[in-house]
């Protein structure tokens, strides 16, 4: 089993990685040229020499770069392709629309077409996002939901979620869209608004920060822990036939039960630290958010496992032992 | 009245170097980065704590592929000088990724150079263009000199020499402000760990404390004319405040082969490299550029630059430097078993 990852250095490529390598498989992730070599999510597995360079591969290419991803994949003969890569920040996308789509929508399309051509063609996971559903009208969404994004890297999504159910139905592949809620951990990116707080919690308890800057608090998510969810994208490449399912947990919670979890835990009254900077507002929010995965859980066997409160728990430990580490 | 600048690859080594300097001078400093889930900016961090504490120092989420958003940035932003430094700038890779090397080191500089011709209509803005010693390729003369023909070996270098043209070109026909600094290598403490010098230097440094036992390279061979980026970057703004706009060899007019490097930096830990250097033909080029040498006489008479710091003084920087990151990397080590 050959599997190629497109994310490997983010948080779920990260963890999926761990999960495949843990199956037995081999490997290839492929990994944007930077002069800054930061692969912290990845460094515990490329330092491992029993593990890199035999079991784990990492490729230099680019989602905008056709020949050099062709030549990889040609190379690699992948069994199974899990497409995480994106420019995955919602609120920036409002800033940097065409390489949002550039990367998100077209990157994807790149995809589907080389994979195509490939004789036997893989089967290919992508992973797609809840932002296709913008502010739905109907709660909780499911895999009916009609798709109705409302930033640009909703649209971007959603182009790249129609395309994988086209290449599917049209030339009658194995390619399935793994439509997931939010999902955190410890290793989601610091600028995301979990781990912004369990940062935030972890610096104050130190000492390290005064306060806590965000922007708008009341709004609602359907918060999932990332490693759970590659998983579920394993297993959705496991089934008999190709299928799009919905990740999520199936409960909402606003950022301010977040803080209150994440800070409760190191014994502070959030409170006393928390201040609205408007900077942050997003152009548009998405309301309504909540998945419902029952189709998941009927034929993956697949339930979320981690409540809210255990994560944030998780996440502020994670941050207060890196705080005391450096 | 405070100059802006817009610096492009400022989470580079030479950006980090460039934005210290002009920070220093005054200068607000607008950098231009790449999103990306990890953070790269590393290099900077030392300058930009909280937009609160350094209102000077600015991070803009772009990409040089990304024509539009980096228009829109520059009207915005409204400089007075602009450094192109961001690229692809591994020569190596550039082999395998040649269309992404020619987007965004060719087609990326061009986008930098029509954002300025538009900003220059209203608002006089220069331009700098990180051009490389790598355009000379199979060289056809030597030392190699501003009015040396290029011969380019590397989608990298093809990709530069695009660059370079564009550059020449928006000054021939637009009369804009735009100089090529025909830079040739140069090294710090900062400097990608893929890239020879600082392979070598973390590769001694980790030997020394016993963190590794073997070091894997390619040609030896290979001849190089090495400075130090620090006194580089100062070569780059001096040239956007000369009278006119000019393309420059910056070059410290010496050449030594990467075996005289390792000399240099094993001596100084009392180690021989022989025991630990290994040949890996994975690290040879397709095509390999044999011998530069810059000659920077002009930059000498007309900007007054010329290079501080030897090569043996460079390759102390760099040691002193990884040394330090070896022992932290140690302490890390026992901490965690």
């Amino acid at each position: 089993m050959r599997a190629i990852i497109t994310g490997i250095t983010g948080q779920d490529g990260s963890y999926l990685t761990e999960l495949l390598l843990g199956k037995g498989y081999e490997v290839h992730g492929i990994v944007r040229r930077s002069s800054t070599m930061q692969r912290p999510r990845l460094d515990h597995q490329v330092h491992d020499q029993s593990i890199y360079g035999k079991k784990l591969f990492l490729h230099y290419s680019d989602l905008t770069d056709t020949t050099s991803l062709r030549r990889i994949i040609q190379r690699v003969e992948p069994t199974e392709f899990y497409h995480l890569a994106g420019q995955s920040h919602v609120g920036l996308s409002f800033d940097i629309p065409e390489s949002t789509c550039e990367l998100t929508a077209m990157g994807t399309l790149r995809i589907l077409e080389i994979l195509r051509d490939l004789s036997p063609t893989p089967k290919f996971l992508h992973a797609s996002s809840r932002e296709i559903f913008g502010t739905p009208t109907q709660s909780p969404q499911d895999e009916s939901t009609p798709v109705n994004p409302n930033s640009p890297y909703g649209a971007a999504k959603a182009f790249a979620n129609q395309l994988v159910k086209i290449y599917r139905e049209s030339h009658g592949l194995f390619f399935c869209n793994a439509i997931c809620f939010n999902h955190e951990s410890p290793r989601r990116a610091e600028n995301f608004v979990t781990r912004k707080i369990s940062l935030a919690a972890a610096k104050i308890k130190l000492g390290l920060q005064n306060e806590l800057l965000l922007g708008n608090i009341d709004t609602h998510r359907d918060w999932g822990f990332a490693a759970e969810f590659v998983e579920a994208m394993w297993r959705i490449l496991q089934q008999p036939s190709p299928k799009d399912f919905i990740l999520a947990t199936g409960q909402s919670h606003s950022v301010q039960d977040f803080i209150q979890f994440a800070f409760q835990h190191v014994g502070l009254n959030w409170k006393d630290y928390y201040r609205l900077d408007p900077r942050f507002h997003r152009p548009t929010e998405p309301q309504n958010l909540l998945g419902n995965a029952s189709l998941a859980e009927r034929e993956l066997g697949w339930k979320h496992q981690t409540s809210l409160q255990q994560l944030a728990a998780l996440m502020v430990d994670h941050d207060l032992a890196l705080l005391k580490n450096l | 009245m405070d100059k802006s600048a817009l610096i492009t690859g400022i989470t580079g080594q030479d950006g980090s170097y460039l934005a210290e300097l002009l920070l220093q001078k005054g200068y607000t400093v607008h950098g231009l980065v790449r999103r990306s889930s990890s953070f790269s900016t590393g290099r900077i961090d030392h300058l930009y704590r909280d937009i609160h504490e350094n209102p000077k120092l600015l991070l803009h989420y772009g990409d040089l592929t990304d024509g539009q958003a980096l228009t829109n940035l520059v009207l915005n932003l409204q400089p007075d000088e602009i450094y192109n430094l961001g690229a692809q700038s591994h020569v190596r890779v550039s082999f395998d990724q040649p269309v992404y090397t020619l987007m965004t080191d060719g087609v990326g500089a061009l986008n930098v150079l029509e954002a300025a011709r538009i900003l220059n209509n209203s608002k006089p803005v220069r331009v700098y263009q990180a051009s490389s010693s790598e355009m000379y390729g199979d060289v056809l003369e030597t030392p190699q000199k501003e009015t040396t023909p290029f011969n380019p070996q590397s989608p990298y270098a093809c990709a530069k020499v695009y660059a370079f043209f564009q550059t020449i070109n928006y000054r021939r026909s637009y009369g804009l402000f735009a100089c090529n600094g025909i830079l040739f290598n140069h090294e710090s403490p900062r400097r990608g760990e893929t890239f020879v010098t600082r392979k070598i230097t973390r590769a001694a440094t980790r030997i020394k404390l016993g963190l590794q036992k073997k070091l894997f390279l390619g040609n030896l061979d290979a001849k190089r004319d090495w400075g130090f980026a620090k006194d580089y970057v100062e070569a780059m703004w001096l040239m956007l405040q000369h009278q006119q706009a000019d393309d420059f060899v910056i070059a410290t007019g010496h050449t030594y082969s990467i075996r005289e490097f390792l000399d240099l930096v094993f001596s100084k830990l009392d180690l021989n490299w022989n025991d630990y250097v290994e040949i890996d033909p994975r690290y040879f080029r397709p095509a390999e550029v044999e011998l530069l040498l810059g000659d920077p006489t002009k930059a000498k008479q007309l900007l007054g630059w010329s290079p501080k710091t030897s090569l043996q003084e460079l390759a102390e920087i760099m040691v002193d430097h990884d040394l330090e990151l070896a022992k932290r990397e140690l302490h890390n080590q026992s901490f965690q078993s």
